[in-house]
């Protein structure tokens, strides 16, 4: 082949459908447009299948077709000769050519007629540029390569989650120009994922929760595969994604209760896996209010990135810090002044409220509730992490290698709700809790 | 499922065949490989069942000689937007060299064409690279359509024997 499939990914965004030539075993030809064709790697194309027809028929009776795409800024033409392989119906592949069919079913006024049925998964035999004038290629974009090299440098230098995130985040706003992104983690039960961080939201969302398989974030973890969407796809938005109107203590709905930073009518998004080893640890996600924002070379350098995130997460989790488990000293104690700060915890899912505001749930619930008593019974302020895991009041935090991120969300969470408790980190793995109006705490046992 | 050819002869179908409608033409080769091209605008006859369709020889030469060969053909008339999608097939055809009238046949086509597409985004200079065969030949495929598919999707194309993909 005088052409590389993968420098033409471009031409497979959709912009423009491709066309595909089958023949039957007796020699008729049959000519239909190709809703999409997904690059699976530098041999192998795979085509949506969505209906039954001459083509599908043909294919299966004569492997070969001819296909013919575009590309949506030169208007230059490739065309492909392929063999079929073999149909796909469930799976990474399959899911991501599902979610990328929503976005443009959806752009094409198609939302109710396209269903993909299978991915068909085929050999790239021959790839020519067809003959014909060609528009001036498009100024080439600020290197990805480059971007990429320099956050990489910049991420290797973060001890804590914290500035890990934070720095990541920030890059990529600044690197790659993706203004809109989040951070979510896996919880342990690995059934729903928690937003950590986010980056260009009114509000930050973190706290928020995603089920395993809900729109583009919950698929891409539910599939451990990229998730990429080039226009608006109702299909894949999020259920989180809107504030519940619950009463406070209806314990069914706290996970709405914090909103899903999100775009209101997101028309790209972008949910990638952050893997270590074989292990799913979480999702970095970016949307865009643009169509077609995000092409194969911003995904190959959001999975690039994703995987030195994962990496790097699972270090600090298993090295800790070198001082960690040292206890920090306590400081002076506060004298918190003004009228009480109400601290509801209900023991059944370990939600707190503040003054009947919603704060968290869960093993961060139960950290702040256990961090709460000692500084009301015992007078303490200062937290050691080594000593949290190992604290048997927090029971789903035993064995649980995440409580670094509960933490973080935690402190996030403290410093966007009432003002009058801060939780900080002061190093080594120690937290320093502060009330500046006098707690009174409640215990519930629903 | 094939329509009733009767349909052709409704002027509102030569009206589509002609107009700003995306065009492929496909073959299969004696090998059984099959071979496809992009359409630079159809004529209609009006006074036989038979119609041409232009197509670049420089990008099509394979498919030209299966032509040649087997005379077997299928073309797929798409409009952009709205999807609206035929393809007739036929076992007649034949490469012509242009006659008078044909290079305005070709130009109008290609204003439709780019008129559709600007619906869509796409820049006048974009469709003529698209359409543009240089000083290359062009040249007609005539064919007497056999069968007809409507192919838009939605419209019954789910249960249709020839429909999208």
């Amino acid at each position: 082949m005088n052409v590389r499939l993968d420098t033409i990914r471009e031409c497979l965004e959709g912009a423009l459908p491709g066309v595909m030539a089958t023949c039957s075993a007796d020699g008729a030809p049959n000519v239909a447009f190709l809703s999409q064709a997904e690059y699976v790697d530098g041999r192998h194309l795979a085509l949506s299948y969505q209906f039954f027809n001459t083509t599908r028929r043909n294919i299966l009776e004569n492997p070969h077709a001819r296909l013919i795409v575009t590309h949506p800024r030169t208007a230059e033409r490739y065309r492909l000769l392929l063999r079929y392989l073999r149909t796909e119906t469930g799976g990474p592949l399959f899911e991501r050519m599902k979610a990328k069919l929503a976005g443009v079913a959806s752009h094409s006024g198609m939302g109710d007629v396209f269903r993909l049925l299978g991915s068909d998964v085929c050999r790239v035999l021959e790839i020519e540029r067809v003959p014909g004038p060609a528009l001036a290629p498009p100024a080439p974009r600020p290197s990805l390569l480059a971007a990429l090299r320099l956050t990489s440098a910049r991420l290797a230098l973060c001890r804590e989650l914290d500035t890990l995130l934070t720095e990541a985040l920030a890059s990529l706003e600044s690197r790659f120009g993706f203004r809109h992104t989040s951070v979510l983690l896996l919880d342990a039960a690995g059934t729903r994922l928690y937003t950590v961080a986010s980056r260009g939201y009114e509000s930050s969302g973190v706290g928020s929760e995603v089920a395993v398989g809900d729109g583009a974030i919950g698929v891409a973890a539910r599939e451990a595969t990229p998730i990429r969407i080039a226009y608006l796809a109702p299909a894949y938005a999020h259920a989180g994604a809107s504030r519940s109107s619950a009463q406070p203590g209806s314990a069914d709905a706290l996970e709405t209760r914090i909103a899903l930073p999100a775009l209101p009518e997101p028309r790209s998004r972008l949910a990638v896996p952050i893997r270590a080893f074989t292990r799913l640890l979480g999702v970095l996600y970016a949307e865009s209010a643009q169509d077609l924002r995000f092409g194969y070379d911003d995904e190959d350098a959001l999975v690039a990135l994703a995987g030195q995130l994962g990496a790097a997460m699972l270090a600090l989790r298993q090295a800790g810090d070198p001082d960690e488990g040292r206890a920090s000293p306590e400081p002076e104690p506060l004298r918190p002044a003004g009228p009480p700060v109400v601290v509801r915890h209900h023991r059944g899912d370990d939600s707190v409220f503040l003054d009947d505001e919603y704060l968290i749930k869960g093993v961060a619930g139960a950290i702040f509730w256990t961090m709460m008593r000692d500084l009301v019974d015992a007078g303490r302020s200062t937290f050691n992490l080594r000593e949290l895991r190992l604290d048997p009041r927090i029971p789903h935090g035993q064995g649980s290698d995440d409580l670094d991120a509960r933490l973080l969300v935690l402190r996030r969470r403290l410093s966007e709700c009432v003002a009058a408790l801060r939780l900080e980190s002061i190093g080594s793995g120690n937290f320093l809790l502060t009330a500046h109006r006098p707690p009174t705490l409640i215990d519930l046992v629903g | 499922m094939s329509a009733d050819l009767d349909c052709l002869s409704d002027p509102a179908h030569a009206d589509f065949l002609t107009s700003g409608v995306s065009i492929s033409v496909a073959s299969c080769g004696a090998d059984h490989i099959p071979n496809l091209t992009r359409g630079i605008g159809c004529d209609v006859s009006r006074d036989g069942p038979d119609l041409r369709v232009f197509v670049i020889a420089e990008q099509s030469r394979v498919l030209l000689d299966d032509l040649r060969s087997n005379r077997n053909v299928a073309v797929v008339f798409r409009q952009p937007g709205s999807h609206r999608t035929l393809q007739l097939k036929g076992h007649d055809a034949s490469v012509e060299s242009l006659v008078a009238g044909d290079a305005r046949i070709i130009e109008r086509y290609r204003g439709a064409f780019t008129a559709a597409l600007a619906a869509l985004g796409f820049g006048g200079e974009f469709v003529r690279a698209l359409l543009g065969s240089g000083t290359g030949e062009v040249v007609a495929i005539r064919f007497t359509p056999t069968a007809v598919f409507p192919q838009t999707p939605g419209s019954g194309a789910r249960r249709a024997p020839e429909g999208p993909r």
